[in-house]
């Protein structure tokens, strides 16, 4: 095992955003996933779970923030808390179920029980046991900072965290597009599957490559359901910035969600924000460091123009393993038609048996692989990420970001692994 | 000292219905979804998707890990959430020379037991519950997937057979263990 100072030079040395070139050794290089787990996950601002997984006093949902298990809780008081879910007397589960409801959890190993804000409840046979007394306030469950964006919850295990809003910076006028310009709720819970993959590299694609659909998801074109290059090409890709980044698809034949959400989207969202909404095609992007999203094509179903939106977690389970957390949401007061079509088109296309992820695993299992089998070379293997570089951006967009005109751009993942480096390279 | 551990009283059997399935009938059934199986199994699809109602509804919830008596099974998402059209969809992609995920295509076997088979809400309607053991291999290193399942169909007759109406799969995991569902269950 190297030490973190010497894996940090290797770093430094090889990982060259600005030249646009990446070593293939930073997907699985297991010295570069324990620097991951020291200085990056414990460092940002984590996805967590979104309101309406918990819309009531003492419901609580259990996820993961890199490999730490937490307890996602509204607590009696109607507060969002995230707790580390160890007990604190031996570091057992507290809750051992993904999600559930109650005022309490107790541990099932010698029954210490806490309070669903954090407090210690009390111990069996307390007196007799310690008779020397229990110190309460010492007891509390390990919380991390918590704060919600546009119903999205996040967490973070930084002692001195920037503000979320700090933390999301240019991407927020993006999630209000996305997850702010209605009500939304998620639908059932999400799915769950292991895809061997490092977990960069699914954040990578959604944060920005379009470039792969054309070849990656080629059966679109060959159905039918598409034609020519445009489909995957028109549109801007965004370098948001702090390793955010998107694609946005566009078309021009009008809005394509039901007229009769317009009104919410008119109160949450800016004008600009809506002449935005109205054109998009897709919508792609990554939160960094792992949460995704994507509204994807519009299509045509039952006569009626749908899509079916998503937001995942790729959360590391290993330095070549993630496992992968998908969400379907709809606007909670869309009609039922639009709520049914939506989750089909979701369901069809993304997830587990979506025919476009389906091909997406294909391709991360096996670079993933690669990247395994690059790390005994003595020159670290480079990979191309050149699309774009030096390109003029556009000017004049009313988004925030470095945007540029077109899809094709390696600009965001750039972006990506630069932020990435700069945390995992520590502070010196 | 007693401790008296009172068991919850067991529920009486659901009376028999008035006239049992034939034996022949479940044979048939049963034959019909090992048939299936090996429609499947040996890539198969067009003639796979004929077997299925227009009117189909095939899905497969996803499941979480719950304390005892909460039900575990999320109805409102499913790995699948299919009719007549995507299904059709999924199979034409299969039937392109750029489905990757299925091409190379993975090795799968399916074992299809404890077939049960008993009367369906109408006269035409059967209703047949089976395990599915789904063996599935892909690439060099002698890996494999392993699904399990609970399927409930529900399979109308005519003229030429059986169809399937309806296909609900319970799967066994709460967080899949293959990297996708480019597989039909």
């Amino acid at each position: 095992m190297e030490t973190p100072t010497s894996t940090s030079e290797r770093l430094l040395a090889t990982v060259l955003p600005e030249d646009g070139q990446i070593p293939a050794f930073v997907h699985t290089d297991p010295d570069v996933y324990r620097l991951e787990h020291q200085r990056l996950w414990n460092r940002v601002w984590l996805f967590v779970a979104h309101e309406s997984e918990i819309p009531s006093p003492g419901d609580f949902v259990v996820r993961d923030m890199g490999e730490r298990n937490v307890i996602v809780a509204r607590g009696d008081d109607g507060e969002i808390r995230v707790f580390l879910n160890s007990c604190r007397h031996r570091g057992m589960r507290l809750a051992v179920e993904d999600e559930g409801s109650g005022p309490s959890w107790r541990c099932s190993y010698h029954g210490f029980t806490f309070r669903n804000n954090g407090t210690f409840l009390g111990a069996p046979y307390q007196r007799a046991a310690y008779v020397e007394g229990l110190d309460r306030d010492s007891l509390r469950l390990l919380e991390a900072t918590s704060d919600s964006y546009r119903g999205m919850v996040f967490a973070t295990w930084n002692p001195h965290p920037e503000p979320l809003t700090d933390f999301l910076g240019g991407m927020a006028w993006y999630l209000d597009i996305l997850i702010g310009r209605a009500e939304f709720e998620v639908v059932g819970a999400p799915q769950r599957w292991v895809v061997p993959t490092a977990w960069k590299l699914p954040a990578e694609n959604f944060a920005s490559d379009a470039y792969h659909t054309a070849t990656t998801h080629a059966f679109l074109a060959k159905l039918g359901l598409v034609s020519g290059v445009d489909f995957g090409r028109l549109g801007y890709h965004v370098d948001v910035g702090q390793g955010h980044g998107l694609g946005i698809g566009i078309q021009d034949e009008g809005p394509w969600y039901p007229q009769e959400l317009r009104p919410e989207y008119e109160r949450n969202l800016t004008p600009d924000q809506l002449a935005l909404m109205d054109r998009i095609k897709n919508f792609h992007g990554n939160v960094f460091p792992n949460l995704s999203f994507l509204i994807p094509n519009v299509v045509e179903i039952a006569g009626h123009r749908v899509t079916g939106m998503t937001v995942r977690l790729w959360q590391p389970i290993g330095p070549d393993s993630i496992q992968a957390w998908s969400w379907h949401l709809v606007e909670k007061g869309a009609p039922q038609w639009w709520k049914e079509l939506g989750r089909k088109t979701y369901v069809q296309t993304f997830g587990s048996s979506g025919m476009f992820e389906q091909d997406d695993t294909e391709n991360w299992e096996a670079q993933t692989r690669n990247s395994s089998a690059t790390l005994n070379f003595e020159e670290p293997v480079m990979l191309h990420y050149q699309m774009g570089l030096g390109r003029q951006p556009l000017s004049g967009f009313p988004g925030p970001g470095t945007v540029y005109d077109g899809k094709f751009s390696e600009a965001a993942a750039r972006s990506f692994y630069r932020r990435w480096l700069d945390l995992v390279v520590g502070d010196k | 000292m007693s401790t008296s551990t009172e068991l919850p009283p067991v529920e009486a059997a659901p009376a028999a219905a008035a006239v049992p399935v034939p034996l022949e009938t479940r044979v048939a059934a049963q034959d019909f979804l090992i048939e299936e199986a090996h429609l499947l199994d040996q890539r198969r699809f067009p003639e796979w998707y004929a077997l299925f109602t227009d009117d189909v509804v095939y899905v497969a919830p996803v499941r979480n890990t719950r304390r005892v008596g909460n039900s575990g099974v999320v109805e409102e998402i499913g790995h699948f959430d299919e009719n007549k059209a995507s299904l059709g969809l999924r199979v034409r992609k299969l039937g392109t020379d750029v489905g990757w995920a299925e091409d190379p295509p993975s090795i799968t076997r399916r074992f299809i037991t404890n077939v049960k088979v008993e009367w369906g809400d109408h006269p035409d309607e059967l209703r047949v519950r089976s395990y599915l053991l789904l063996f599935r291999s892909r690439g060099d290193r002698g890996q494999y997937d392993l699904l399990s399942a609970e399927r409930n169909d529900v399979l109308r007759s005519d003229a030429s057979g059986f169809r399937i109406a309806r296909r609900h799969v319970l799967l066994d995991q709460v967080s899949l263990g293959t990297k996708n569902l480019a597989i039909f269950l």
